[in-house]
């Protein structure tokens, strides 16, 4: 056996201890995952999306259960900014200091909102956030409900406002699948501020029980995740790393091992998040950030760098 | 806690040959989680390896004998099915314990069970008696068709501490009617109530026991993905607004914390 392999990535104005983070959403604020796995294996996580204001969410059922995957419909239920500073911030800013990447992930319906999200995450956080993710999948409430991040004139907008509220923060912007073509969305992230591009969120569907003539979800529809998104996410990594040659990208979508890590680095991400295997396995982030070390020391690969986009010209 | 891999020590179908209820028993060697589980909480449990179905479901602890943890369910649908396969000497993942139980400081419980919610009221009830407490067991039932080996051997695990009252809607077994329909005698002696089953019957018993001002404990059950507080899928109306997790908050909750109309 030869020397371990650097896993060390940079991405999106971070370096990371190596590629793999806990995606949001699905990690809670880090806390939750503690007593589960050895927190201090992950290259960071990126916290459940925080709004101005608390919000409770929707009503229940908010889950389905899909054919290798799963639906949520939850409403971005979170605590708030004013609590989340106050409570949840302490513990974060602990696991930065052991080297962790906390990305805070944000959540708001304008973008007045999310500039002021930013500003004030910005003046508050001191040490204990890495970066900011923008959750460009939200309804844009002003601009008549449509979601951000289907417009790419509304992606550069909020994009250069979060970007010029949040001072030295790198800021990164989430994206979603439904959508043609991301690249014209990843491009205008980018070419206004943001850092890196994450891809992809959840796409929407829809479960329905047929006996009794019901959706399966209270709110009708809700986000498909899990290894069955996982060729979706892959294609649209490498059509944006193909379109935008040097863009930062952190890829997800159902990564539940390892070597699906090693798939989105290839297709051109930098680095991956890993959000719903911590459902299925609480200390999934931790087992795949080893694994793919195991699969790195296994393909004779020195340095995890050296799969980024292998297959962009292919 | 970490996810463990759990030998199946052994796997029964305990209701009646030929019955439509199909009801299973399934013991698993678990010592990390026999030690700390107390009455109430559930584990997380893949029910299959692979990733269809993805989830782990929860289970509530049905009892513990030494390292080993039972869990009593009913066959319902997919998950369930291919748990039933599921043969003596293999391997289960499972994650647990987790949530918060029920709290036994009382003195005279009465324990109401609807159909499959005697599962964690045994294990409550065995602790209960092990703390030297006198328990009124009521159990309710749709039917007695498929249950009449199970409630028998319950009656028999009762012993002369727990008091155990059966109600069957169609009168095959015990008294005909509701389980709330043993409460006002039961009632007239014990001063708390734990109940688990299906939500309009905790209603009942929720509305029962607050015209009493008898405490009452509920244990409830939503669709759940991670267990451990993060998916915050198993949201349950809390009375004041908003929301309670089932898992973290719950399963056992105050029933004057839920929001009943909403639930």
């Amino acid at each position: 056996m030869g020397a371990a392999p650097n896993m060390s990535v940079t991405v999106g104005g971070l370096t990371l201890s190596n590629p793999v983070l806990a995606a949001s959403g699905t990690f809670g604020y880090g806390r939750e995952y503690a007593p589960h796995l050895d927190l201090a294996a992950l290259g960071g996580l990126v916290t459940k999306g925080v709004s101005l204001q608390p919000r409770a969410g929707n009503a229940p059922p908010r889950i389905r259960e899909t054919a290798c995957g799963m639906l949520n419909a939850i409403g971005l239920a979170n605590v708030g900014l004013e609590v989340f500073l106050r409570d949840k911030l302490p513990f974060l800013a602990g696991l930065r200091q052991k080297g962790l990447a906390v990305v805070v992930n944000l959540y708001a319906e304008s973008v007045a909102e999310f500039a002021e999200l930013a500003g004030r995450l910005a003046g508050a956080a001191g040490e204990g956030v890495s970066a900011l993710e923008v959750n460009v999948s939200c309804p844009n409430v002003k601009g008549g409900g449509m979601a951000f991040g289907v417009d790419p004139r509304a992606v550069a907008e909020v994009t250069a406002a979060v970007a010029g509220a949040a001072g030295a923060l790198p800021v990164w912007v989430k994206l979603t699948p439904n959508v043609a073509d991301p690249a014209p969305m990843a491009r205008a992230a980018l070419e206004n501020g943001a850092s890196a591009v994450s891809l992809i969120n959840t796409l929407l569907g829809m479960a329905i029980d047929a006996r009794a003539r019901r959706p399966r979800l209270a709110n009708l529809y809700g986000g498909l995740s899990g290894p069955a998104v996982k060729p979706v996410g892959l294609r649209m990594v490498h059509q944006v790393a193909r379109a935008i040659p040097g863009a930062h990208i952190v890829g997800l979508g159902g990564i539940m091992s390892g070597e699906d890590a090693a798939e989105y680095l290839l297709a051109g991400a930098r680095a991956v998040q890993v959000g719903t295997a911590s459902f299925v396995d609480p200390g999934a982030c931790a087992r795949i950030a080893g694994e793919l070390t195991e699969f790195c020391r296994q393909q004779g690969v020195a340095d995890v760098n050296e799969l980024v986009g292998g297959l962009i010209n292919s | 806690m970490a996810t463990l891999r759990a030998e199946v020590a052994s796997h029964d179908r305990v209701s009646d040959p030929g019955a439509a209820p199909e009801i299973f028993l399934l013991r698993l060697r678990a010592p990390e989680i026999t030690q700390k589980v107390r009455p109430g909480q559930f584990v997380m449990l893949k029910v299959a390896a692979g990733l269809d179905p993805l989830l782990a479901r929860p289970f509530s602890v049905h009892g513990v004998e030494g390292g080993d943890l039972l869990i009593l369910y009913r066959l319902a649908g997919k998950g369930t099915r291919l748990l039933s396969q599921v043969k003596e000497g293999q391997e289960l993942t499972l994650w647990g314990p987790l949530g918060r139980g029920f709290d036994l400081n009382v003195k005279k419980p009465v324990l109401v069970a609807g159909g499959m919610g005697l599962a964690p009221l045994r294990f409550a009830a065995a602790a209960l008696a092990k703390q030297g407490r006198e328990v009124s067991f009521l159990c309710g039932l749709p039917g007695g068709d498929g249950f009449s080996e199970l409630c028998e051997s319950l009656e028999r695990w009762a012993g002369s501490q727990v008091n155990f009252s059966l109600a069957t809607e169609d009168g095959s077994l015990g008294v005909m009617g509701l389980v709330t329909a043993l409460m006002p005698e039961a009632l007239a002696w014990g001063d708390a109530v734990l109940a688990c089953g299906p939500i309009p019957m905790l209603g009942a018993v929720a509305r029962l026991c607050a015209e009493r001002g008898v405490p009452c404990q509920v244990s409830l059950e939503a669709p759940m993905a991670c267990g451990v507080g993060a998916c915050l899928g198993c949201a349950i109306p809390a009375a004041g607004g908003g929301y309670l997790r089932a898992c973290q908050e719950g399963p056992v909750m105050d029933a004057a914390q839920v929001d009943w109309e909403r639930l």
